[in-house]
């Protein structure tokens, strides 16, 4: 997968795309456009309607939510607070060496599941971080103990585990480099990367 | 020892290709013993004794065999690179420099022995060097002080662009006088992020000599590449990368610019990390997700026949082999904090080892047969992270590195007497070299960037 801020405007433009199509969807029937589950999520299959045909095939396959798209166009959640990056569904937050979810945390998780629930088109990859405070290969295990947690969560409210996938970054792409409470508060998360 | 014979190597460098030893004449077969019981009390406990006399080196300079400017530059590498590779095994005493000059000229050709007791010295390295017709011709010859003995003689001749490798090779050659394998030609692998760009945040792989010297780039993916493990023949490089979106295992042939994807055979959705070969390089232990949750698993060198060696439901990882590639040690949180574990080859007889502190990671178990050991990750008190070593027979902890920020990560030397690990100081990760008791302890330049996770290869 290509670092998650690359090809802003290819993101941007994935965006707006999932966005119509899941918009569409959501008051009518199941969308035209649908990612099989099992496909592997591949872009290939340009989507049809009003848009221009976008050179997205060779695009990689996971498409991060950039944090440039249009503020404001076509989103139909606005419900959902933004969130760091930008994304529909807002990072969980984890304390120390802790892969249990807060209150806060599983409040956030339900109404994720209840966005996915809703936009059946679209999969999602869940990352796993952590703060700088520890050991390369503990952090990755306890990246993949945060994505797993939440991965559950959202499982157990009834979204069908093969579109919900977990990778475990670790210590390795922290969201704020800085060595300060706030920034290791920020960098101990779940974040949620929606794919197709 | 088990490690006697050091791999050959395939690189088409002058490495080794256009290496040779010449001629090796007068090899005395001196009686190396080691003098455990019989040093003087500030001597390290493992000074050695060659010939029957604690080994006291002079190394003068490098006598040019022609009078041209590059073959005595060539002649002023060998002496600075050889004098430092003698220095960093830690072995030997030295004549100091300031005596040196007190000798009268060296004759290279018949020295003078009685000139280099009179300074104390008891091995005299001699070395020569010049270039011809694009050759450099290296000669050293290992001389016993009070008898006058030849004890090694090499000639090494070769292409001219790295002199270093030839001080390298006489060095590690020296080395066989004792009962320890030099570390000279080894490398050094590590992640970085100095290719790194705000618009696609990176971690590359990188290669140097185990001084930091001759650095190379073994991953152009702009990606996360990390965990590097060297294969034991030091042909390939196994490593983590997420450059198919998921973190899976990718062996580098960095002699043949080759790399295998997904090692381990994940499938799709499932994450593996931590690759580590057994010390005969006949199998590979890592961990991965596939069963739910990271548990270690073992399987042949190329991936095949997995075999999951744990099954708590707690995360079990970061699996490193003992030397005889019978018992593995790891990381586990089944207790409640991370710890260092213990069990056999085949997942039995699993047994707790670090007692001490609340975040034990990251074992690396001393290859040499020789010292019973495990170093590993250590949190303290205070919050920081130290580099430590568990005695295996008495389970006593010895830290290597203190008060020189954040440290992590270590790996072994082959011989076991050193390790390299990476330390965080004013913000920045550096590969640092620390020997086994934690005596001396020191940054080691690779280049800029945060340098991280070294693993000390062949």
């Amino acid at each position: 997968m290509p670092p998650i801020r690359h090809h802003r405007l290819a993101s941007a433009i994935a965006l707006v795309l999932i966005l119509a199509v899941a918009a569409c969807g959501g008051k009518k029937r199941p969308p035209a456009l649908t990612a099989t589950p099992g496909e592997g999520g591949t872009t290939s299959s340009a989507p049809v309607g009003t848009s221009p045909a976008q050179p997205l095939d060779e695009g990689p396959d996971v498409r991060a939510l950039g944090d440039d798209y249009p503020a404001g166009s076509d989103i139909p959640y606005g419900d959902y607070a933004m969130g760091t990056e930008g994304g529909p569904l807002t990072d969980i937050h984890f304390a120390y060496d802790s892969a249990n979810l807060t209150d806060e945390g599983r409040s956030t998780l339900e109404k994720h599941a209840l966005w996915l629930q809703s936009h059946r088109d679209v999969r999602l990859t869940i990352e796993g971080h952590c703060d700088e405070r520890g050991t390369v290969e503990y952090n990755l295990a306890l990246g993949e103990q945060r994505a797993r947690v939440a991965r559950d969560y959202v499982v157990s409210l009834g979204v069908a585990p093969e579109r919900v996938r977990t990778v475990s970054y670790g210590k390795e792409r922290p969201l704020d480099p800085a060595a300060t409470e706030e920034a290791w508060a920020r960098n101990r998360r779940a974040h949620f990367v929606v794919t197709r | 020892m088990t490690r006697t014979e050091r791999p050959s190597r395939r690189s088409s460098g002058p490495r080794s290709s256009s290496l040779f030893a010449a001629l090796a004449t007068g090899v005395a077969a001196l009686a190396v013993v080691s003098s455990r019981a019989g040093g003087t009390p500030q001597e390290p406990i493992e000074q050695i004794v060659i010939g029957g006399v604690t080994p006291r080196f002079a190394v003068p300079e490098c006598v040019p065999r022609r009078p041209d400017e590059a073959s005595q530059q060539a002649c002023r590498t060998l002496t600075q690179v050889l004098r430092n590779d003698l220095r960093f095994e830690g072995l030997f005493q030295f004549v100091p420099d300031s005596l040196l000059t007190a000798v009268p000229p060296l004759d290279p050709d018949a020295p003078s022995f009685e000139d280099w007791k009179g300074i104390g010295a008891k091995v005299l390295v001699v070395t020569r060097a010049g270039i011809e017709a694009n050759e450099l011709t290296v000669e050293a010859r290992v001389y016993f002080v009070d008898s006058g003995q030849t004890m090694l003689a090499r000639r090494y001749s070769g292409k001219t662009d790295n002199p270093r490798l030839f001080a390298h090779q006489a060095s590690d050659d020296i080395m066989t006088l004792t009962q320890y394998t030099g570390v000279a030609r080894t490398r050094i692998a590590f992640a970085s992020d100095r290719d790194s760009t705000p618009q696609r945040p990176s971690k590359e792989l990188y290669i140097v000599d185990y001084d930091g010297f001759n650095p190379r780039r073994v991953t152009v993916n702009s990606s996360l590449n990390i965990l590097p493990a060297w294969t034991p023949d030091g042909s390939s490089v196994a490593y983590v990368s997420y450059r198919q979106g998921a973190p899976l295992v990718y062996l580098a042939k960095i002699f043949e610019g080759r790399s295998i994807s997904n090692l381990t055979g994940e499938r799709d959705g499932d994450q593996a990390f931590a690759p580590t070969f057994s010390p005969e390089g006949d199998r590979l232990a890592f961990a991965s997700n596939r069963s739910g949750n990271m548990d270690v698993f073992v399987s042949k060198a190329d991936g095949s026949q997995p075999r999951r060696l744990t099954t708590t439901q707690a995360s079990d990882t970061a699996p490193c082999w003992s030397p005889t590639g019978q018992e593995i040690a790891f990381t586990s949180n089944r207790t409640g904090t991370p710890q260092l574990w213990l069990m056999d080859a085949e997942g039995l007889n699993v047994r707790r080892l670090t007692t001490v502190g609340n975040y034990n990671d990251g074992c690396a178990w001393n290859p040499s047969g020789q010292f019973s050991e495990i170093a590993y990750t250590a949190r303290l008190e205070a919050g920081g992270f130290d580099v430590a070593v568990i005695d295996l027979a008495t389970r006593q902890v010895r830290q290597i590195t203190q008060g020189r920020g954040s440290c992590e990560y270590p790996s072994w030397a082959p011989n076991g007497r050193h390790l390299v690990f990476s330390c965080q100081r004013r913000g920045v990760w550096s590969i640092t070299i620390a020997d086994r008791e934690g005596r001396s302890v020191q940054t080691v330049a690779t280049g800029p960037g945060n340098n991280v996770q070294p693993d000390w290869g062949p």
